[in-house]
């Protein structure tokens, strides 16, 4: 197009050119005629070569006229517009030509309803809060490992000495001594007023008010510049006081001040720079006309925020989380340890009250801990063990045992036993024992004691009879009476088989006995013998001996019947010398062989 | 956010100081001002609904025009000059102190403050030079640092100007 008007001159500007051209006009024609005719054949002429030309040219204005038309035209390449614009570079210019119109957009539609963004961001916004949550979740127990890492360590006890010491918290501390730096906050600054623009801060750093820093900052710029005459463009470009540092760069408008702690690397105060270069490309025009309103750099602080770093020293590998590690099993440790200890405790108490149940007389109903102390609750007999004694055995300690007991009595045959003992004092050479509930006797019991026991005996509690076995009253009458009867010696005068009146009636004293004997053989339905003994002393001849002895058995034997004993149930015999009284060693003792004795023998009797 | 710097300016003595101290909870020592020459603070402010924060430049107040770092004079967008009415002379050098500070940052709005007010048995403002700096377009209060009269005035006059 743009090359028509060269080989086809323009229909207006060039018309009187050609008219004019001398070669166009016959020489012999008239005139006017010669014109008119010659005018209507260029005309035609024109027609012909320039009315596409023309044609184009008046659609191409309509073209360019018509908003309608135009809108349509520029509809069909926008996109290809941006696309070439971002790939020549300028997508920052693009940005910022679109960001005002797109904040209006998403202002009126979020008026309009935010339900539309809302539903649009949805898909976006649960992973971006997840990240963010991740982030400082991850860069806090990052903190939190590093202080817990050191907090059991001979360094973190330094540590915790130099909180102590300073007033800080250890964690703060702690945080200190293992950064290698930390950007804790840059600011923003204009630098004709001195006022902050925009700030940022890193999490759980003191932060003073920015406007107070910013004008300070400032007013250091000034001062070290008013006082060392230096040049316009030149300035403090960094601040130390103990390990804080201030870097400050300085760009046209503003300055950058970054506030570090530690020793930070040159990539720090790069990327300052670049921060500062990229926000005077961002806002050149705001903070030449900067007049206090920070509004317009709604997102200075977020831009700010790339330069806030921390770096944490390098622990060795191996080491780890080895301390937290450490720190967590002694802590399971500590804690396993007491739960076993308490479990071991619990369990030893537990046996204890087995062995306690066990017991006769001592019954546990309950047993449990309390508050440090093993409660027992049950029923205790009176004559039971004491439980103390129990305690002490177990090596336990006693202060730790509480006991409830109810008195009651105890059916176990032990306890029966002693509380008969105590109750029938029996005398000595008698033994009691009790079996299943049953009172059993032994030894030498009187029968005068043991008719009194069977009266007794039954009213003590657990027991339920009283076997006498032998003791009998009837069998401890013939006992008595036989063992009394059986100690009996009837003397006789020398060589004689009559007896003294004294000795008379010593035998009819012997009577009562006699008939106690057989009375009581009867009520045993035991037959009985009653042997009469006649003895001699060894002088004299045998046969007289023999003679004279059983003499004094027969007397016996009539003074007996006379008395009254069944004759039935006497048997005299003499026996000389044979079965002397006692030896004969002196005239007294051979005095006891002139004598008659008496010999029991029932049917059980072994032979004599 | 809007902010506003803003200078005191005036003698030695005058009271600027103590008018901020009695405007404002201070973080930073007094000693600021013997040592740097300025001492900042900030306070933030209700004017017709809008929140103002008004940053406080106390610049050390001497007689001698050579020693005061006049750099910390640019970029405010007002200030407050500050004469002591018991002492003449002050007023003198407050009229002195403007006409310097508008050759360095140009015409802004001031006001002009005339401290302990309390003192009435030592007052001493000329009336002939007062009347002839209100002929001049200038604002004059009269403040007492000491009872707190006129100081909240002062700077909420000074920041409708500025704001407009």
């Amino acid at each position: 197009m743009g090359s028509a008007p060269q080989r086809f001159p323009g229909p207006f500007g060039t018309r009187s050119s050609m008219a004019d051209t001398p070669k166009s006009r016959p020489a012999d024609e008239p005139e006017e005629e010669s014109a008119r005719n010659g005018t209507g054949s260029l005309e035609e002429l024109r027609h012909l070569i320039l009315a596409p030309e023309q044609e184009a040219l008046e659609r191409l204005h309509e073209r360019i006229e018509n908003p309608e038309s135009r809108t349509n035209d520029v509809s069909g390449v926008v996109a290809e517009a941006i696309h070439l614009r971002r790939q020549q570079g300028g997508a920052n210019a693009l940005s910022e030509a679109l960001a005002p119109t797109i904040e209006t957009a998403l202002r009126e539609s979020v008026r309009k309803d935010p339900a539309t963004l809302a539903d649009a961001l949805f898909p976006v916004m649960g992973p971006a809060i997840r990240r963010s949550i991740l982030e400082t979740l991850r860069s806090f127990l990052d903190s939190f490992n590093q202080v817990l890492d050191q907090s059991l360590s001979w360094q973190g006890l330094k540590w915790r000495v130099e909180a102590m010491r300073t007033g800080r918290s250890f964690t703060e501390v702690a945080l200190l001594h293992s950064l290698v730096f930390r950007v804790e906050q840059v600011f923003l600054i204009h630098k004709v007023t001195g006022l902050p623009i925009a700030h940022a801060v890193a999490p759980a750093v003191a932060m003073q008010d920015p406007s107070l820093v910013s004008g300070m900052l400032s007013a250091i710029q000034d001062f070290v510049r008013d006082s060392f005459h230096t040049g316009q463009g030149q300035a403090v470009n960094r601040m130390n006081v103990g390990d804080l540092d201030v870097w400050v760069e300085n760009g046209p408008y503003a300055i950058l001040a970054a506030v570090i702690r530690g020793v930070a690397p040159r990539s720090v105060r790069d990327r300052m720079a670049e921060t500062l270069e990229d926000l005077h490309a961002e806002y050149s025009a705001e903070l030449d006309r900067f007049d206090g309103d920070t509004s317009p750099f709604a997102d200075g602080n977020r831009q700010l925020s790339r330069c806030l770093e921390t770096k944490f020293r390098e622990e060795p590998k191996t080491r780890g989380y080895g301390y937290a590690w450490a720190a967590g099993i002694v802590l399971l440790a500590v804690i396993g340890g007491w739960l076993g200890w308490r479990w071991w405790q619990y369990r030893r108490w537990s046996e204890l009250a087995a062995t306690l149940g066990n017991q006769a007389g001592l019954t546990i109903t309950s047993f449990d801990r309390e508050h440090g102390r093993f409660v027992f609750h049950g029923l205790r007999d009176p004559l039971a063990a004491d439980p103390i004694q129990f305690v002490k055995m177990a090596n336990l300690n006693p202060s730790q045992a509480e006991f409830h007991w109810r008195a009651y009595y105890a059916l176990d045959d032990l306890l029966i036993e002693q509380r008969a003992i105590s109750a029938l004092s029996p005398p000595a050479g008698v033994s009691l024992t009790v079996k299943n509930g049953v009172l059993h006797l032994d030894g030498q019991p009187s029968s005068r004691w043991v008719s009194e026991l069977s009266s007794r005996a039954l009213l003590i509690p657990g027991i339920r009879a009283v076997d006498l076995g032998r003791f009998t009253p009837e069998q401890l009458a013939f006992d008595e009476a036989r063992i009394r009867v059986q100690s009996e010696i009837v003397k006789f005068p020398l060589a004689s088989a009559t007896l003294s009146s004294a000795e008379v009636a010593h035998l009819r004293s012997l009577v009562p006995s006699l008939r106690q004997l057989i009375a009581a053989s009867s009520a045993l339905h035991t037959p009985l013998s009653l042997e009469i003994v006649g003895h001699s002393d060894s002088t004299g001849a045998e046969t007289t001996n023999q003679n004279l002895s059983q003499r004094r058995a027969d007397r016996i034997e009539l003074l007996l019947v006379e008395a009254g004993i069944p004759a039935s149930v006497l048997h005299a015999k003499g026996v000389a010398t044979t079965e002397p009284v006692r030896p004969e060693d002196n005239e007294q003792n051979r005095q006891f062989n002139r004598s008659a004795t008496f010999r029991v023998q029932t049917a059980n009797s072994p032979e004599p | 956010m809007i902010q506003k710097k803003i200078c005191m300016l005036g003698s030695f003595a005058v009271g600027k100081t103590s008018l901020v101290r009695r405007f404002i909870e201070s973080i930073f020592s007094d000693t600021y001002q013997t040592t740097v020459g300025v001492k900042v603070d900030k306070k933030v402010i209700q004017l017709d609904g809008k929140e103002i924060t008004l940053v406080l430049w106390d610049l050390y107040g001497n007689d001698d025009f050579q020693k005061i770092h006049w750099s910390y004079f640019r970029g405010a967008s007002g200030y407050l000059l500050v004469a002591d009415g018991t002492r003449r002379a002050t007023l003198e050098k407050a009229v002195a102190l403007e006409e310097r500070a508008r050759q360095e940052i140009g015409s802004v709005p001031f006001l002009f403050v005339i401290n302990k007010c309390d003192l009435v048995d030592d007052w001493d403002v000329d009336p002939e030079l007062e009347a002839r700096l209100v002929g001049k377009g200038w604002t004059i209060l009269r403040s007492s640092a000491k009872t707190g009269e006129g100081v909240d005035e002062a700077f909420s006059q000074l920041a409708r100007k500025i704001v407009g």
